[in-house]
C-alpha cells in the first residue's frame, strides 16, 4: 500500500500508530468545547474597528449635522454608491440629499477616511439583512436614524488621518522620535468627542516624546 | 396467537421499529460527528438539542417534488430505491433481540443476514443506471466493484463466531459467549472483530471506503439524481443497513443481549452494544480522508481477503482441536 | 504537450475502453472556484483534460484604468480573495516601484505583518479544502477542514480588530499602510500565533504518516523540474519540485530581507512535497511574524498619510513590474503610468493562472479521483485565474 519499502510488517504497524494517532485527535477534539458561538442568541462581541453599517452623525454640542455636503466621499467611493447635492446657506454649507446604496457598498472605509467634519462613520453591526433591496438604498434620514441605532465604530475620518501621520509634536521636539503605537493608539480611544479631545491632545502629546527625546539621549 | 400472526405482527413491530431508530440514528451521527469537529450539530429544531431534526428532515423529504430525469430509465428509476430498500430492512428479520423476541431466530440466521444484505447491489446499480448521469453510472460500477469485492471478507470475518460456536442460530451464537464475548478470544477474536470493522466500512460505503457516494468528485454518486422521497428511501435503507451490521456485530462479537443485570435489560445491552459498534465506524468515518477505488481494491484483494481466509483456517483448527461450544 | 483532442472526442458508448467525456463542471464542489474541467475518460483513467477558464472575469484590468490610485487598493484585495493582503500588496509595491515612492520602515514591517499572516490563514485554508476533497464533505476530510477554519478565523479575529473586516480589507495604500496596531493587539497576536503552531502539530498528526493520506498523495501529481520551469509555476508548486525560487529571496521587499527565515524546498514533485512545502511555510511564517513583533519599529505609517482627495497620489510617467510572494506564487503586477492620478494600463500577473497551466501536463494518466487531489495541492483561487 504505502511506498516506503519497509515490508508488511513495517507497513502494518506504521498504519495501526497513524490510525490510532488520528483517532486520538479526534477523540480528544470530542473532550473540547465547541468552538460555535450560538448567534444570536449570544450577542457577537465587535471590535473597536468594525466595518459595519454606514451612518451621518450630528454634532455633539449643537446638535446640527456634520455633514458640509463637500461630496469628497463621493469623488472617492470606488464603486460610487454615493450620491451627494449640496444646499448652501449663509452660515454653512449642508447636504441637501445623500443617497447612499449599501447594496453596492464594498465597506472600504475610504469615504470616513477623506470625510473632514467626521459626518459620515461606520456603525458597529452588520445586520443589514432586509427582503427588499429598495430598503437598502438609503437617504439622509434613514443614514442619520442608523447613526442613532447603533454602537458607532472606533474609525472616524480625523482619527484615521491622525494614525497615519503623527500630529506634528510641538516646537522644539521636531527631532524627536515619533510616539509608540501605544501611546498613540491610546490617545485616540481616550478622544470620544473629537473637538475638545483634539484641543488637549497635541499638548498631551508634547509632553510624551520630550519624555522619549531625554530617555534616548541617556 | 397462531405463528403467521405472531410473525406477522413482530414484523410489523420490528419494520416499524427499525425506521425510527434509524432516523435517530442519523441525528445521533450527526451530533457525535459535531463534537469530534469543535461544533454543535443539530441545535435549533426542538431545542436545544435538535431532538426534532429528524422529523423534520423526514417532512421536508416528503414534501419535496418528485423529479424524474428526461432521459431516465423510468421503470429502473422508479424501482431502484425500493429494490434498495427491501434487502436493507429485511436484514433485521432474523435478528432477535432478546431470546425468543424476534420475527424469526431461524438457525441459518447469520447466512440468511449475509445472503440478503448483499443483495442492495442490484437496487444500487439500478439507480446509478437509471439516472442517465455520468456521475451516478461511475459511481454505480465503482460501488459494485468495492461492495462484491469486500462481501467475501466480511463473510469469512463474520464466519469465525460461527465457527467457535458451531452453530448458524444467532441466538445459539449468543448463549455461546455467555462466559466470554467472542472479542475477548484471544487473537483471533480481536483479529475477527478488526476484521469486521473493517468491512463493514467498505460494504457501507463509508469512508475511508466511500468511493461510491465520493462528494468531491462525484456529488453523492448514485443518488444524485434523486431527490424527495426516494432520496428518503434510500437514505432509509443504507442507514438500516449500517445499523443491521452494527446489531449482527453487537450480536457475534459482544455478546448481544448478555449483561449483568436482570434478564429483561438485555435488549438495552443489545442496544447499548450496537451503538458503541455504530459510534466506533462513525469515530473511523470522521477521521479519515477517503482511498482511491484501485488502492481500495488492492487492500481488499491483497490483504483483507487472504487475512480472513486465514483466520478462518485458523479458527476451525482451534475449534477441531479445543472443540467447540455448542449450546 | 498532450493532444488537445478533448473537443473533439464524441462518446461512442459505455462500454470496455470507450472514451467517455465527463464535465468537471463549473458548479461542483471540488472545483476551488468556478473552473471547468472536461475530462476525458478511459474507463477510470482519464485521458486528456481541457480547462476552461473565464467564470469568473470581471474585468480588474479595465476597472483599474478608470480608478485612481486611492482607490484601488481595496479593490485589488479581490483577486487573490482568499489572501487579500499579498494582492494588495503586488500592486501598491508595482506602484511605489514606478513611482519611486518611499515606503517608511514601519509600514513595511506591518506590511510583512499583514502578509505573513494572511499566508498562514490561507495555508489553513488550502489543507482544509484539499482534505475536503479528498477526505469527502462527509468523512475525514471535514474533520480537517472544520479544524483548519477554527484556526484561520483566530487569524481573521486579529485582522478584523486591526482593519476592521474579515476577508477584503483594504489595509494598504500608497506609500504605507491605512492602519496601525491596536492596544493590545500584539500581545493577541503573539498568543494566536503560538496556539496556531501546537494546533499544526494535530493536523500533521493526522495526516503525516497516515497511509490512506500517503497513497492519495505520493506519486500523484509528479511535475518533474524541467516542467516546472518550462510552464512557468511558482510559489509552493515550484518548490516541490526543487527549485528553490521564493520572490521574498530573489527580490526582496519590503524588508524582508531583515528576517531570517527558511525557504523549504522539496524535490520529489509529488502531492506530498507540495503539501510538505506549504506544513513548513506555515511554520516559517510564524517564525518571521514573531521576528516582526520582536523589532517593530516606530515611526509613521505611511509617507502619503491622510489622503483626502481622490486624485491626491500622482505616479510619474514610467512603466515598471513589482511581484510578491502570494501564498500561491509570484503575484505581480505591471503599472504603466502616463502621469495622472490614474494607471494608463495595469496588468495583473496572477499565480493561480500560471499555476493552472500545469493540469494538461500533469493530470493525463491519473485516476479520477486524482484529479482533485491534484487541483487541491496546486491551490488555485480563481479570482487570480480570472480577474
Amino acid at each position: 500500500m504505502s511506498t516506503n519499502g519497509r515490508g508488511f510488517w513495517g507497513d502494518l504497524s506504521q498504519l495501526t500508530r497513524a490510525v490510532g494517532r488520528a483517532m486520538g485527535i479526534t477523540l480528544k477534539n470530542l473532550g473540547r468545547k465547541p468552538v460555535t458561538v450560538m448567534y444570536p442568541d449570544s450577542p457577537r462581541p465587535y471590535p473597536d474597528r468594525f466595518r459595519g453599517v454606514l451612518a451621518l452623525t450630528y454634532d455633539h454640542e449643537t446638535g446640527e449635522e456634520n455633514c458640509i455636503g463637500c461630496r469628497l466621499c463621493e469623488y472617492i467611493c470606488p464603486p460610487q454608491v454615493i450620491k451627494v447635492e449640496m444646499l448652501k446657506t449663509e452660515k454653512r454649507n449642508y447636504a441637501k440629499t445623500f443617497t447612499l446604496e449599501l447594496y453596492a457598498c464594498e465597506f472600504c472605509e475610504l469615504c470616513v477616511q477623506v470625510c473632514p467634519t467626521d459626518a459620515i462613520i461606520m456603525m458597529k453591526s452588520f445586520d443589514l439583512a432586509t427582503s427588499d433591496r429598495r430598503e437598502m438604498l438609503l437617504d439622509k434620514d434613514r443614514l442619520h436614524a442608523i447613526g442613532l441605532d447603533f454602537a458607532p465604530s472606533w474609525a472616524t475620518g480625523n482619527k484615521l488621518r491622525d494614525m497615519q501621520a503623527p500630529p506634528k509634536p510641538a516646537r522644539g521636539e521636531a527631532k524627536g522620535p515619533a510616539t509608540a503605537p501605544e501611546g498613540r493608539a491610546v490617545a485616540p480611544e481616550g478622544r470620544a468627542v473629537a473637538p475638545e479631545g483634539r484641543a488637549v491632545a497635541p499638548e498631551g502629546r508634547a509632553v510624551a516624546p520630550e519624555g522619549k527625546a531625554k530617555e534616548s539621549a541617556e | 396467537m397462531p405463528p403467521l400472526a405472531y410473525h406477522a405482527l413482530m414484523g410489523f413491530i420490528v419494520l416499524n421499529a427499525v425506521i425510527v431508530m434509524v432516523t435517530y440514528v442519523t441525528l445521533l451521527e450527526r451530533k457525535f460527528a459535531a463534537r469530534m469537529q469543535s461544533r454543535i450539530g443539530p441545535y435549533y429544531v426542538g431545542r436545544p438539542h435538535g431532538w426534532l431534526q429528524p422529523i423534520a428532515d423526514a417532512l421536508k423529504l416528503m414534501m419535496k417534488e418528485d423529479v424524474v430525469p428526461t432521459l431516465a430509465d423510468r421503470r429502473v428509476y422508479n424501482l431502484a430505491p425500493i429494490a434498495f430498500l427491501i434487502p436493507c430492512v429485511l436484514i433485521f428479520a432474523t435478528i432477535p433481540f432478546a431470546p425468543g423476541l424476534g420475527v424469526a431466530d431461524l438457525n441459518i440466521g447469520v447466512l440468511f443476514f449475509l445472503a440478503v444484505s448483499s443483495l442492495e447491489i442490484v437496487g444500487l446499480f439500478m439507480g446509478g443506471w437509471g439516472s442517465n448521469n455520468k456521475y451516478a453510472l461511475l459511481s454505480a460500477m465503482r460501488a459494485v466493484n468495492q461492495i462484491i469485492s469486500y462481501d467475501l471478507p466480511f463473510v469469512f470475518a463474520a464466519l469465525v463466531p460461527v465457527l467457535l460456536t458451531g452453530s448458524m442460530q444467532m441466538s445459539a451464537i449468543v448463549s455461546a459467549q455467555a462466559g466470554l464475548p467472542f472479542v475477548a478470544y484471544p487473537i483471533i477474536g480481536q483479529l475477527a472483530f478488526v476484521f469486521f470493522i473493517v468491512a463493514t466500512l467498505a460494504a457501507e460505503n463509508r469512508v475511508p471506503f466511500d468511493i461510491l457516494e465520493a462528494e468531491s468528485e462525484l456529488v453523492a454518486g448514485f443518488r444524485v439524481e434523486y431527490s424527495g422521497m426516494k432520496f428518503a428511501l434510500i437514505q432509509l435503507g443504507e442507514y438500516a443497513h449500517m445499523l443491521g451490521t452494527s446489531f449482527l456485530g453487537a450480536l457475534l462479537f459482544l455478546g448481544g443481549w448478555l449483561g449483568p443485570g436482570p434478564a429483561w435489560l438485555g435488549p438495552i445491552w443489545f442496544l447499548l452494544k450496537a451503538m458503541f459498534i455504530f459510534l466506533l465506524v462513525t469515530w473511523v468515518r470522521w477521521s479519515f480522508v477517503r482511498i482511491r477505488v484501485d488502492q481500495i481494491l488492492a487492500i481488499s484483494w491483497k490483504l483483507l481477503l487472504p487475512a480472513t481466509i486465514v483466520l478462518l483456517l485458523a479458527t476451525g483448527f482451534v475449534v477441531a482441536v479445543g472443540g467447540s461450544r455448542v449450546h | 504537450m498532450p493532444d488537445v483532442e478533448a473537443r473533439h472526442i464524441v462518446e461512442v458508448g459505455y462500454g470496455g475502453n470507450e472514451r467517455l467525456m465527463m464535465n468537471m463542471g463549473p458548479q461542483h464542489p471540488s472545483s476551488h472556484g468556478v473552473f471547468r474541467a472536461i475530462l476525458v475518460l478511459e474507463g477510470e483513467t482519464v485521458v486528456a483534460v481541457d480547462a476552461v477558464i473565464g467564470y469568473l472575469h470581471r474585468c480588474h484590468e479595465k476597472l483599474a484604468e478608470n480608478l485612481t490610485y486611492v482607490q484601488y487598493p481595496s479593490i485589488a484585495s479581490k483577486t487573490d480573495y482568499v489572501s487579500a493582503m499579498t494582492a494588495e500588496l503586488a500592486y501598491v509595491h508595482a506602484v511605489e516601484k514606478v513611482g519611486k515612492i518611499e515606503v517608511p520602515k514601519r509600514a513595511q514591517y506591518l506590511r510583512v505583518l499583514a502578509a505573513e499572516l494572511q499566508r498562514i490563514a490561507s495555508h489553513c485554508l488550502w489543507l482544509g479544502t484539499w482534505c475536503l476533497d479528498m477526505g469527502g464533505a462527509l468523512g475525514g476530510g471535514a474533520t480537517v477542514f472544520l479544524y483548519c477554519i477554527r484556526e484561520r478565523e483566530m487569524i481573521l479575529d486579529l485582522f478584523e480588530a486591526l482593519t476592521g473586516a474579515r476577508l477584503l480589507y483594504g489595509f494598504h495604500q500608497i506609500g504605507g499602510t491605512r492602519y496601525d496596531l491596536p492596544p493590545a493587539w500584539v500581545a493577541k497576536c503573539r498568543e494566536t500565533v503560538d496556539f496556531i503552531e501546537r494546533r499544526i502539530d494535530e493536523y500533521e498528526g493526522m495526516l503525516e504518516d497516515n497511509p490512506f493520506f500517503l497513497v492519495r498523495t505520493q506519486g500523484v501529481g509528479v511535475v518533474s523540474r524541467e516542467l516546472a520551469q518550462e510552464v512557468g509555476l511558482s510559489g509552493p508548486l515550484i518548490r516541490g519540485s526543487g527549485v528553490g525560487y521564493d520572490v521574498r529571496r530573489a527580490e526582496p521587499y519590503s524588508s524582508y530581507e531583515d528576517f531570517d527565515f527558511v525557504v523549504p524546498v522539496e524535490t520529489a514533485g509529488d502531492c506530498y512535497a507540495r503539501y510538505r512545502v506549504r506544513m513548513v511555510e506555515f511554520r516559517q511564517s510564524i517564525r518571521i511574524v514573531r521576528q516582526v513583533l520582536d523589532g517593530l519599529p516606530e515611526g509613521p505609517i505611511s509617507s502619503r498619510p491622510g489622503v483626502k482627495s481622490v486624485g491626491q497620489v500622482r505616479i510619474a510617467k514610467g512603466e515598471g513590474y513589482g511581484r510578491v510572494e502570494g501564498a500561491r506564487g509570484e503575484v505581480g503586477c505591471y503599472v504603466v503610468s502616463d502621469g495622472g492620478a490614474k494607471p494608463y494600463r495595469l496588468k495583473w500577473r496572477g499565480a493561480s493562472f500560471s499555476n493552472l497551466a500545469i493540469l494538461p501536463h500533469v493530470i493525463p494518466g491519473h485516476k479520477v479521483a486524482d484529479v482533485v487531489a491534484i487541483m487541491g495541492s496546486v491551490d488555485p483561487v480563481f479570482g487570480e485565474v480570472d480577474r
